[in-house]
């Protein structure tokens, strides 16, 4: 090859690689356009429409929104879903971080943590089919509670509100307390040892160390747990939807059931699209929110 | 340093009831999908049935919503899904950081974007658009929703993946007179599989635990995903006895499992950046 048709083709990439980008972001940028931003822009125009699928949507403004208001099944599905807010963000949390730190270092610490890890390859399905079955009325729970003569024996937890919400999120603890767990297993694994061998050195141990050391430590990865358990519990649907179906009547739903039953049972699709964009919306703010919050926690800590 | 004595016994004793406890659904639902449904009786879920009736349950199952079928589906939207996914977010990867699209992190920016909301936010004109360009129950258009759903993780990986290579690379292959496309092909792909690798992997068990865009988009038993057809079967007017839907639940649950156990690490890591 010689000089000249070398320097020729190193002129002439700027524009050729220019338009083979182009083709080759394309595949990407055109399958997500159609299917994830398409329909995302839709959903937003139908919340302001009266739309049964039939005729063509008819422009109604706020009154979605303003139906909200008077729709008590969408008050009970508001309070459920903090429910599995507050529920999933604290206790499968706290129980996965017990279970990092007592696991962690130790011989034979894979083994003691399986039983945890077995649940979180469970579908939320799968996990509504287990559950439906502990829970039903004279179910497994029941006997476990008569057994151990705790209180809440006779219920029938899937059957009363707020029992069926709060059997769920038990259910949901069961599944995501390992993964939590591995999550702060990777972060205590990426704490430096010199800090840890200092404060050792000075006589801190047990729960001082824990509280003065490793917990500061592991902040970041606690926003990242705590922040992803969040996210997914405002958008809880699977295990609802498969255990209960929102029922009984409409007691259990949360947010994203309300707006599937308001959408695809009763072919509600403005109303379902609000339910829809509400939901986005809060779940924006609220990760927004506990972002900066915790951004300003930890400036503070420095 | 080393731990005293008591502390040892503490810890693995924790560890050990816990893990008990946490086990308990699971022989729950061991003993209970094994068991015939003919020995099944509610007042006796806690003992274990000499009778093995795995197999038949998974039978009834198989006959009552077309389980096979559904199960083949599946496993074609969870491996076509995310294999094209991977494909399609390598040639975006590369074109934003190889190729130097221009006003490439927008472009990056855009992709990644797709994922940010919730689903909610795509079903009802999913739906109607599915209907209307009869993709609706078509295997066809479950695929496609799957891998556009797939697409954002994989350009965001692969977008990292080749910063870290060596420019040069490209530089070298262009002077022998390469083509992008050649040089894609054949050096830049081969060398992101192993990424593409734990991409597809994670993808497949989202897929194939998905239960929302199976129910939005189809319903015939032969095209609806394992966790719709789990859903229907678990409904109270479908009739299923207690060791069907169980057994059901078990067989539906195997791949996921088994994958996870596998790459336990690496699906935590894929979680942390997969979702933020």
């Amino acid at each position: 090859m010689t000089a000249t048709t070398s320097t020729g083709r190193r002129r002439g990439r700027g524009i050729t690689t220019g338009w083979s980008a182009l083709g080759f972001i394309s595949p990407a940028v055109l399958v997500v356009a159609a299917l994830l931003y398409a329909p995302f822009l839709y959903t937003i125009f139908y919340s302001f429409t009266d739309y049964d699928g039939l005729t063509s949507p008819k422009w109604v403004a706020l009154d979605n929104f303003k139906r909200f208001l008077d729709d008590p099944a969408l008050t009970t599905s508001v309070r459920n879903t903090l429910f599995w807010v507050v529920g999933t963000t604290v206790v499968p949390v706290a129980i996965g971080l017990l279970i990092a730190l007592l696991s962690f270092g130790i011989k034979g610490g894979t083994l003691l943590r399986l039983p945890f890890m077995l649940p979180y390859a469970l579908s939320g399905a799968g996990l509504g089919v287990i559950w439906g079955f502990i829970l039903q009325s004279d179910g497994a729970a029941n006997d476990l509670l008569h057994l151990l003569h705790l209180p809440g024996a006779d219920i029938s937890f899937l059957q009363q509100s707020p029992y069926n919400t709060i059997a769920m999120i038990v259910a949901m603890t069961w599944q995501q307390s390992g993964v939590n767990a591995l999550l702060f297993l990777v972060g205590l694994q990426s704490i430096p040892t010199p800090p840890l061998e200092a404060a050792r050195l000075d006589g801190a141990s047990g729960f001082r160390m824990f509280r003065h050391i490793t917990w500061p430590l592991l902040a970041p990865l606690t926003t990242v747990v705590i922040g992803l358990s969040l996210v997914a519990s405002l958008k809880t649907f699977d295990i609802v939807w498969v255990t209960t179906q929102g029922g009984p009547g409409r007691s259990s739903e949360t947010l994203a059931v309300t707006m599937y039953r308001d959408a695809f049972v009763s072919s509600d699709y403005g109303y379902g699209s609000a339910v829809a964009l509400v939901l986005t919306l809060v779940t924006g703010a609220v990760t927004v929110a506990y972002l900066r919050f915790q951004i300003r926690g930890q400036e503070k800590l420095r | 340093m080393k731990e005293s004595r008591l502390g040892w016994v503490a810890r693995r004793g924790t560890l050990a009831v816990l893990g008990l406890i946490w086990l308990i659904p699971v022989y729950l639902l061991l003993v209970n999908a094994f068991k015939p449904t003919e020995s099944y009786d509610a007042e006796k879920i806690w003992t274990p049935d000499p009778n093995f009736g795995l197999f038949a349950n998974l039978r009834e199952a198989w006959e009552a919503v077309g389980l096979g079928e559904s199960i083949a589906s599946t496993a074609l939207y969870s491996v076509t899904g995310p294999a094209l996914a991977v494909v399609i977010g390598a040639m975006a990867g590369y074109a934003i950081v190889v190729l130097r699209l221009r006003a490439g992190f927008w472009w990056f920016l855009l992709l990644f974007g797709g994922t940010v909301f919730p689903s909610q936010m795509l079903l009802i004109p999913l739906f109607l658009g599915y209907s209307w360009a009869d993709l609706y129950d078509r295997r066809f258009g479950l695929v496609l929703i799957y891998t556009a759903v797939s697409i954002p993780l994989a350009a965001f990986v692969m977008r990292n993946f080749f910063t870290g290579v060596a420019y040069e690379m490209f530089e070298a292959a262009r002077v022998e007179g390469a083509s992008t496309w050649l040089i894609f092909r054949k050096i830049y792909f081969p060398l992101a599989l192993p990424a593409l690798g734990a991409v597809f992997i994670l993808e497949f068990a989202f897929i194939w635990n998905d239960l929302l865009f199976g129910l939005t988009l189809s319903q015939s038993d032969p095209v609806r995903p394992v966790m719709t057809t789990l859903s229907a079967l678990s409904s109270a007017y479908a009739g299923s006895s207690v060791p069907v839907l169980l057994a059901a639940g078990l067989v539906m649950s195997l791949p996921t499992v088994a994958v996870f156990l596998a790459a336990q690490r690496m699906f935590a890591r894929g979680l942390a950046l997969g979702q933020f």
